[in-house]
């Protein structure tokens, strides 16, 4: 994958207080944080404050406002801590986990994996992690976390699972499963206001051959 | 590769419908506008899609307008047309046309190079306007060919091609905030998009031995390879559902979600109904046969 295809700003640091930010009520509804959210960057966005002044005031609040904005979304969907997001080249604070394996002649390496995963740096990731010739079950958590960021999620799964058979009891390594698995039950859940097509149709008949068919037509 | 993300229609309000319906018909209006009448057969609702959330994201100024459709004259018509829509109008051709070309190349269809003869020269012209989205497209066939040539079985390495090649065509704006977000948006549906399409022809690519990502997995029951299929694909679509949901979108935002986590299941609903029905003949027959 291009490294140039993500470009999240990687300094970016954790804000404390995004909701006061957007000016919304911790427990507001996603529509209303997204009405905030357009509400205030339509304000500070620089093409609307060519003339004004204090443009570089207007600039900060407006990254401000993206910056909360993009937190609140990520904590939600993903829930406040844990390590990786949806999607690829999103944001979140590491934790780290390099502790356990100290004084072992690998850990080098995987720090250094565990290192680009935390900057976002997923192919470089990878790299260093395809170099290693022993894979125990931390290489692959942080296979699925680099692949996971790569939008790789297929094999970020298979990953994931093969950490958590190989340590069981490492609650890191099945959290890190569950989210990738997260994603199903989510769907599932937001998908229940719709219902399925042809969900009235017991059996494949002439009529639905035909609603098919010219379903694509017009 | 068209054809998988439409709307279910049953479940759609009647104004969204007509919403729906109204930027479909702009499509169309704008494609014969620049085109000509030859542009409005690569007409989809694929595309439609992308109009509906970039201007959904944008909020762009639009055009309403009343018009008597050519196909179907007893009653007028609603286009809504805006600057989004000209760019999906040039994006639909830019996918289309490179696929006529790629098709002359590989299969030699006669009928293919026709076809992309006719576009040639719009083809060049959206190449010189959209460098990034027409180099992707490009890069993507050769890549794909590559790919599936030398019998590609990792899911991800070439699905995500597709994936990278739409992501590119649903950042219309580079240097926007939100360009990112709609990549990422694209990527995961054209991982869907290609496995749909791997998993309606899996059957037949089976048959004749061609190459079928799907097909390479080791699936000793056919039980298995539904249940694989129907998690992989859901997988890409939670993804792709995700990301919309990330975006600020809050114009069109149901109509959106009905394709999302409804409509892009149609095609899949239609084949499993197809084929139960085939396996319940079988079954029919072989105890009729056994009485």
């Amino acid at each position: 994958m291009p490294p140039h295809l993500f470009r999240f700003d990687r300094s970016q640091k954790i804000m404390l207080n995004p909701y006061q930010v957007l000016g919304v009520a911790p427990n507001a509804t996603d529509e209303e944080i997204k009405k905030a959210y357009r509400n205030l960057s339509r304000k500070f966005h620089p093409d609307a404050n060519i003339n004004n002044p204090n443009k570089e005031k207007a600039e900060e609040r407006f990254k401000e406002v993206q910056q909360a904005y993009n937190q609140i979304m990520q904590e939600r969907q993903q829930g406040s801590g844990g390590y990786y997001t949806g999607g690829f080249g999103q944001s979140r604070q590491y934790r780290s986990t390099g502790d356990q394996y100290a004084g072992n002649q690998e850990s080098v390496e995987l720090q250094a994996a565990a290192n680009y995963i935390r900057n976002r740096y997923f192919q470089e990731a990878l790299n260093v992690l395809n170099r290693m010739q022993e894979r125990n079950a931390q290489w692959y958590y942080y296979s699925a976390a680099a692949n996971a960021g790569l939008g790789n999620n297929v094999t970020a799964k298979q990953m994931a699972e093969m950490a958590v058979r190989m340590e069981p009891g490492n609650m890191q390594y099945r959290q890190l499963q569950k989210q990738l698995e997260y994603g199903g039950t989510w769907y599932a859940d937001m998908g229940q206001n719709y219902g399925m097509p042809y969900q009235n149709f017991s059996s494949f008949c002439f009529s639905l051959f035909l609603i098919n068919f010219c379903c694509s037509c017009c | 590769m068209f054809g998988y993300i439409k709307a279910n229609r049953q479940q759609l309000s009647e104004k969204d419908a007509a919403v729906y319906q109204s930027y479909y018909c702009g499509l169309c209006q704008e494609l014969k506008s620049r085109f000509g009448k030859k542009g409005q057969i690569l007409l989809n609702y694929d595309i439609t899609f992308l109009i509906l959330v970039l201007t959904g994201l944008y909020e762009v100024d639009e055009r309403q307008k009343e018009f008597l459709c050519a196909l179907h004259p007893l009653k007028k018509r609603i286009q809504r047309r805006n600057v989004i829509t000209q760019y999906a109008a040039d994006m639909n051709v830019l996918l289309s046309a490179k696929n006529f070309e790629d098709d002359w190349i590989d299969d030699h269809s006669y009928a293919k190079k026709a076809l992309y003869t006719l576009f040639q020269k719009d083809y060049e012209r959206i190449r010189e306007k959209y460098p990034r989205q027409e180099r992707a497209v490009a890069e993507y066939l050769k890549k794909l060919s590559f790919a599936e040539r030398s019998g590609e079985e990792n899911v991800d390495a070439v699905a995500g091609l597709t994936g990278e090649m739409l992501g590119e065509i649903f950042a219309w704006k580079e240097e926007d905030v939100w360009a990112d977000e709609l990549r990422c948006l694209g990527f995961y549906m054209g991982k869907f998009i290609y496995l749909m399409d791997a998993y309606e022809d899996a059957q037949d690519d089976a048959k004749h031995h061609r190459y079928n990502v799907l097909n390479c997995m080791a699936c000793d029951l056919e039980e298995d390879f539904e249940t694989f299929s129907k998690l992989l694909l859901t997988s890409m679509m939670a993804e792709c559902a995700k990301s919309f949901e990330r975006l600020p979108i809050l114009l069109h935002a149901d109509i959106c979600r009905n394709i999302l986590y409804s409509g892009v299941w149609t095609q899949y609903e239609y084949l499993r109904l197809k084929q139960k029905s085939r396996k319940k003949k079988k079954a029919d027959a072989a105890s009729s046969l056994s009485v």
